[in-house]
């Protein structure tokens, strides 16, 4: 008999694929919001990621092609994790059902996981798309201007809220499956994974929701919270 | 002793349905008792069935929290009713069959069947090297191997940790966390001469270890309170180091 | 009509009645087992102290042999033992271990080095042997002079159960669950099978098979309080009686554990007082030692349960609202010790009573526990009077337990017995005296019988109620054929039981579905108990002296004179309201131990007449044996090897481990 290593592979994959998201995201976030140091701030980091420090000058096709890289990646997870969802309508109720006579934590959290991974597909999808084809917009003035003008906030408010939830219940996920970080006494550490999980994602959030404040601020009023002058017009 | 709550009247909501008899229908029964102390759902439910409703069904054995035959859903979630004392519960106890198992009627659900099956699936025995000598001095072993062997050998397939994945319930063919435990306990066993290999082979899936979605309702619930969550992810990474 | 055949039939899916089953099959012979409840969930998983067998590896088990253990057995049988039986018993046990051991049992072993250990309340240190490590250790239990206790934790019997379980799944060996033995089908002092009742749907069939081997446990549930399953009602043994053919052995031979908690009635280990662990009374006093100043906590149960019981009786009990009870204090052993040692007692206590035991003491009395007595059967495991029906386990009185029988020893002979019985079984099979002759008119006269019965609950109106007859039968045995017995209570108790059994044959129930239902078997089964409360009752009467677990008030000397016998009972008829009671004497001059001192109390029994010369022949003989070989001095007093299947003569080996 010839031995079937696609389940483990495919397993594997989504955890990898999984986890260089998270851990994208991780950095995303932060840099993105460098719009709460000014918008100065946020034009340089984005300037940088964008090569100005090695090249002198912004190569836009650096966002292109990343953006594609990341995209890919993350259609390989959900593809790879899609697997997991309930295939038809009898699985979708005895899970819910289920997950409503246990009252129980980690069951309930994978069902958001779950639901922030399906709205991301089409949140994310469009957001990638978006800066795959404009990585010119990206700075201080353009991406208010897109945010304000362009009604991306109600779909940054949302998928804010998917990323971190999905990533940070994602990395405790992680942890348990692979048997990271047991210790001496897993229980305790499970404890402790879980509590991080919460202060992880309230970080984040607070932090990224604000920069999403900081980029609405400058739209509407032309300048950053430290007073620097924004031009917010379409290019 | 637990501590006395008298005067509890407690409700007891069962979940009943008969697939033998053709004119039963699901529905909810509910039966009224006086709770005393020390009153288990054990007691409770004979006397249910003494004073109410002599067609009661449900299954106790050793009534002692040992042979796992009296696995139930009790208010919402799967445990051993025998040795639940009332006194831990709210006074309105809603009590269901364990889902995912064969329904025989009332309360009693057909376990021994879905474990043979799995069992058989897993071929849950010790692939002997050579037969024992049983005149000759038995095999050296380390006393804390031994013991860390009987750690996961102490599951008693009540079929709780089944019940209460999710995993299982949207997949039948899951060998769940019971399942994977068993494989566990037969790899740390040196008497067991199937390798890494041949264990792939039983749940190198996504009906075996790689269908764990890592909920550990298993893990949170098991009665015996088995290392489930560290037993599948030690697991997981063995049979991924397979490939 | 639906027939079965087989070759071997097994009712009772415990530890014995699987490792008959895995015997015969690998001897090449079909095989059904029936079982009431999935195999997996048999009493015998309850058995959490542990298996003896004489390996003497641990250091405190040193120089343990087949001897020691026989001494040991006998003893603690009070001389009713088949010391044959015995003596194959002590032969295969190590063997048992070591099979058990290959199948996955995973045995706690010797750790070298030092170690501590509580003795008689007192923290001491062991060093085990550098020699011994990694092999098979053993605890303490009451009634053996050497540590020969094998254990898994305190999870013993589950640990074998399941490599059993597993080893009839690896067999392929079909195990048919719910299904209960309701009449033996048998003709002509031939047993054929049996009637048996599909507890799901209710249906009948027969099963047909060349060997019939019941090995359905025990009767504990004819007791109000039992440390039993509540499975464990006797059943199997009673069909065997309501043949009329066959003979059961001893029944009023009961025994009572001293430590079941209070009120649940759950088991705590021996392995607690094997361990360390001490009894106390209401002032908080060790008593044991006031009455047995040598074996203390750990003499054989049933002389612990009699003074736990006379200590009561004096006022020094613990008053409840369930009755009175005395305290087990594990506390000494130490937090580790106990919640990693003995966790399901850690588990008990938690669940049942809300405390922790390495915390507070144990609130605990004796509690009716093992059932020496059962179906009669030769060393071959047959039965003395119907052929072709083989028992083994607590069912049987194959009979080394005696009036009382040894921790340790009961799931040791479940296997045992398995190993040895299966083979004769093959034995039989594979002859032409196992063909079976039988009209299918016969068989549905049995399964017609059957049905009849069962129609006739299901129709009846306005009869008696099961459950309020079988709660009076359990309080008589508790209240009157319990720890002490006496001639007017056993008197009042026969004919009240006897009044019960009457009743119990114009009952009625108020669910009248004939599948799936509680009521319908609780009242099917009450008869069947009844007569062997009557059985153990009437043995009780009759026994006129103390002996094992067998304690009259009235007649408190064991009487090797008048009483070294067998009580062996059968059911006349049908419409017999009480067993037939004979006696099979025991012989003083074929034993290689001759009654004498148990040991325990003062030395205080009436001798057989032949037991002084028996003595001095042994003398006589042991004179003209080299004193340095045990193997030959015990063949030149009672040969038992050729006894054996072949393949469990060889002699066991141990590492003879000093101390
Ligand atoms: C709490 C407790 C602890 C114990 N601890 C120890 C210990 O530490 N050491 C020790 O040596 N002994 C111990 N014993 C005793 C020992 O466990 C039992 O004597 C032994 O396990 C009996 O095994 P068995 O195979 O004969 O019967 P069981 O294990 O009782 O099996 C009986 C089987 O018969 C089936 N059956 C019964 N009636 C019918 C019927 N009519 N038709 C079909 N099937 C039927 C049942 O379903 C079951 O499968 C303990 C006993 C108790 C109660
Ligand atoms: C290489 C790929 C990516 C690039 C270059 C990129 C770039 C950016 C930029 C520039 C912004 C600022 C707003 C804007 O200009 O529109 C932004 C915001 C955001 N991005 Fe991305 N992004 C990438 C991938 C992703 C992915 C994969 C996700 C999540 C699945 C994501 C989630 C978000 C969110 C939630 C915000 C809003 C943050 C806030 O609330 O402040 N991005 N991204
Ligand atoms: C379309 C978008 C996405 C979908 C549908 C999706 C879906 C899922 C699902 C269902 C799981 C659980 C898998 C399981 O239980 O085995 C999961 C796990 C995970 N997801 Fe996503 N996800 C998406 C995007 C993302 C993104 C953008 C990130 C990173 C920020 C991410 C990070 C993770 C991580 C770390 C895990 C745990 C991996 C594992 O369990 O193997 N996911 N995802
Ligand atoms: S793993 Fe635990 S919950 Fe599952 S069957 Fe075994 S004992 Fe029960
Ligand atoms: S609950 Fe189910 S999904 Fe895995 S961790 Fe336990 S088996
Ligand atoms: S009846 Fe045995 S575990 Fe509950």
């Amino acid at each position: 008999m010839k031995r079937n290593l696609l389940p483990a592979r495919l397993d594997l994959a989504q955890s990898v694929t999984g986890l260089v998201l998270a851990v994208f995201m991780a950095f995303h976030l932060v840099f993105d919001s460098s719009i709460l140091l000014g918008a100065n701030a946020f034009r340089f980091v984005s300037g940088a990621l964008e090569g100005e420090l090695i090249f002198g000058q912004k190569i836009p096709l650096i966002t292109t092609l990343f953006a594609g890289v990341i995209f890919a990646i993350f259609i390989a997870h959900a593809g790879l994790a899609m697997r997991k969802f309930p295939q038809n309508a009898a699985q979708y109720r005895a899970f819910r059902s289920h997950m409503k006579e246990m009252r129980h934590g980690d069951t309930s959290l994978w069902w958001l996981q779950i639901w922030t991974g399906f709205a991301m597909f089409f949140l994310a999808s469009v957001h990638l798309y978006i800066m795959m084809t404009q990585p010119d917009t990206i700075g201080p003035a353009g991406s208010s201007y897109r945010i304000v003008f362009e009604w991306k906030w109600p779909l940054y408010l949302l998928l804010t809220i998917a990323v971190v939830l999905h990533a940070a219940v994602g990395l405790y996920r992680l942890a348990l499956k692979w048997g990271w970080f047991e210790g001496k006494d897993p229980n305790r550490r499970r404890k402790t994974l879980k509590k991080a999980v919460w202060i992880v994602s309230a970080v984040y959030l607070a932090m990224s929701l604000a920069a999403l404040g900081a980029f609405v601020h400058i739209g509407l009023t032309g300048q950053d919270h430290f007073g620097n002058q924004v031009e917010v017009v379409p290019r | 002793m637990s501590s006395p709550s008298p005067g509890r009247t407690l409700v007891f909501k069962i979940l009943r349905h008969n697939p033998q008899d053709p004119t039963s229908e699901p529905h909810v029964a509910r039966f009224e008792l006086e709770e005393y102390e020390g009153m288990t759902l054990f007691i409770a439910l004979n006397e249910i069935r003494e004073r109410f409703a002599p067609d009661l069904q449900f299954d106790f054995v050793c009534r002692a929290g040992i042979c796992g035959s009296c696995g139930m859903v009790i208010n919402g979630r799967p445990g051993l009713a025998c040795r639940t004392l009332t006194s831990t519960l709210a006074p309105e106890i809603t009590l269901a069959p364990l889902p995912v198992f064969k329904l025989i009627a009332d309360l009693s659900v057909d376990t021994g069947e879905w474990m043979r099956g799995m069992s058989e699936r897993l071929e849950t025995w010790i692939h002997e090297q050579t037969p024992v000598d049983l005149h000759a001095v038995e095999e050296r072993m380390e006393p804390e191997l031994a013991e860390a062997i009987y750690e996961l050998d102490r599951c008693i397939e009540c079929g709780c940790c089944i019940a209460a994945c999710g995993t299982a319930r949207m997949r039948e063919d899951f060998v769940g966390a019971v399942g994977l435990n068993k494989i566990a306990r037969f790899r740390l066993d040196p008497r067991d001469a199937r390798d890494d290999g041949d264990f792939y082979d039983l749940i190198g899936d996504d009906d075996g270890v790689f269908g764990c979605m890592s909920l550990l309702g298993c893990h949170d619930i098991c009665p015996k309170e088995l290392p489930l969550q560290t037993q599948i992810a030690f697991l997981r990474r063995k049979m991924v180091r397979v490939s | 009509m639906k027939i079965v055949y087989t070759d071997v039939l097994v009712i009772g899916g415990g530890l014995a009645g699987l490792r008959t089953a895995v015997g015969v099959k690998q001897r090449g012979f079909d095989t059904i087992v029936l079982s009431l409840v999935p195999a997996k969930r048999s009493h015998s998983a309850a058995a959490q102290g542990g298996m003896q067998a004489s390996l003497g590896h641990s250091a405190m088990g040193a120089g343990d042999n087949e001897d020691v253990h026989f001494e040991d057995t006998v003893k603690g049988s009070d001389w009713g033992a088949d010391q044959r039986v015995a003596r194959m018993f002590t032969h295969v046990a190590p063997k048992a271990i070591r099979e058990l051991a290959g199948w996955g049992v995973p045995w706690n072993r010797v750790s070298q080095g030092e170690r501590e250990a509580v003795i008689n309340a007192e923290r001491v240190v062991i060093t085990e042997s550098a020699k011994a490590h990694g092999l098979i250790t053993a605890r303490d239990f009451g009634g053996t002079r050497k540590w020969r206790t094998c254990y898994t934790s305190d999870g013993t019997g589950h640990a074998m159960l399941f490599a059993l379980g597993d080893q009839s799944i690896a067999h392929g060996i079909p195990v048919m669950e719910r299904m209960e033995a309701l009449a033996l089908i048998h003709e002509g002092g031939r047993c054929y099978g049996a009637v048996v009742r599909n507890l799901v749907t209710g249906e009948l069939s027969a099963f047909l098979a060349r060997a019939t081997t019941i090995a359905t446990g025990g009767y504990g549930r004819i007791y109000k309080v039992s440390t039993n399953a509540v499975i464990c009602e006797g059943t199997g043994t009673a069909i065997a009686l309501e043949t009329g053919v066959a003979e059961l052995g001893n029944m009023e031979a009961v025994q009572f554990h001293p430590t079941a908690i209070v009120p649940a009635g759950i088991l705590t280990t021996e392995g607690c007082r094997g361990d360390g662990g001490i009894l106390r009374d209401v002032k908080g006093h060790r008593f044991m030692p006031d009455y047995e100043r040598e074996k203390r906590e750990l003499a054989s149960r049933d002389v612990v349960s009699r003074r736990m019981t006379e200590h009561m009786r004096k006022g020094l009990a613990v008053q409840s609202p369930y009755g009175d009870h005395l305290w087990l204090d594990i506390t000494v052993l130490g937090r580790e010790h106990v919640h990693k040692n003995l966790r399901e007692v850690t588990d008990i206590c938690r669940y049942f009573l809300g405390m922790d035991p390495a915390e507070d003491w144990i609130p605990v009395r004796p509690t009716q526990h093992y059932s020496m007595g059962g179906i009669r059967t030769d060393h071959r495991g047959e039965s003395t009077t119907l052929k072709g029906l083989f028992a083994c386990g607590e069912a049987a009185c194959w009979d080394m337990h005696g009036f009382n029988r040894l921790g340790g020893n009961s799931v040791a002979e479940t296997v045992v017995a398995g190993m040895i019985v299966s083979e004769f079984i093959a034995d039989f099979c594979a002859g032409s005296e196992s063909d079976i002759n039988l009209s299918t008119g016969l068989v549905r006269e049995f399964v017609e019988r059957e049905q009849a019965g069962l129609d006739g609950l299901l129709n009846s109106s306005n009869g008696e109620s099961a459950s309020a007859i079988r709660s009076r039968m359990e309080e008589i045995m508790i209240e009157q054929v319990g720890i002490f017995r006496t001639g007017s209570e056993l008197e009042s108790a026969v004919e009240e039981l006897e009044q019960l059994l009457e009743r119990s044959r114009r009952l009625s129930v108020r669910n009248r579905v004939p599948g799936a239902n509680p009521e319908l078997v609780a009242a099917y089964r009450l008869p069947k108990m009844l007569k062997l409360a009557l059985c153990a009752a009437l043995g009780a009467r009759q026994r006129t002296e103390s002996r094992g677990a067998h304690y009259r008030e009235d007649f408190p000397q064991r009487n090797d004179r008048d009483w070294l016998n067998r009580s062996i009972t059968t059911w006349p008829s049908a419409e017999a309201t009480l067993p037939r009671l004979d006696y099979e004497s025991i012989e003083v001059g074929d034993m290689e131990l001759p009654p004498g001192f148990r040991g325990y109390g003062t030395r205080d029994h009436i001798d057989h007449p032949h037991s002084d010369q028996r003595h001095r022949q042994i003398e006589q003989i042991l004179k003209a044996v080299d004193p340095n070989d045990r193997y030959a001095r015990q063949a030149a007093l009672m040969p038992f090897e050729h006894l054996l299947p072949e393949k469990y003569r060889p002699r066991s080996q141990r590492l003879e481990i000093k101390t």
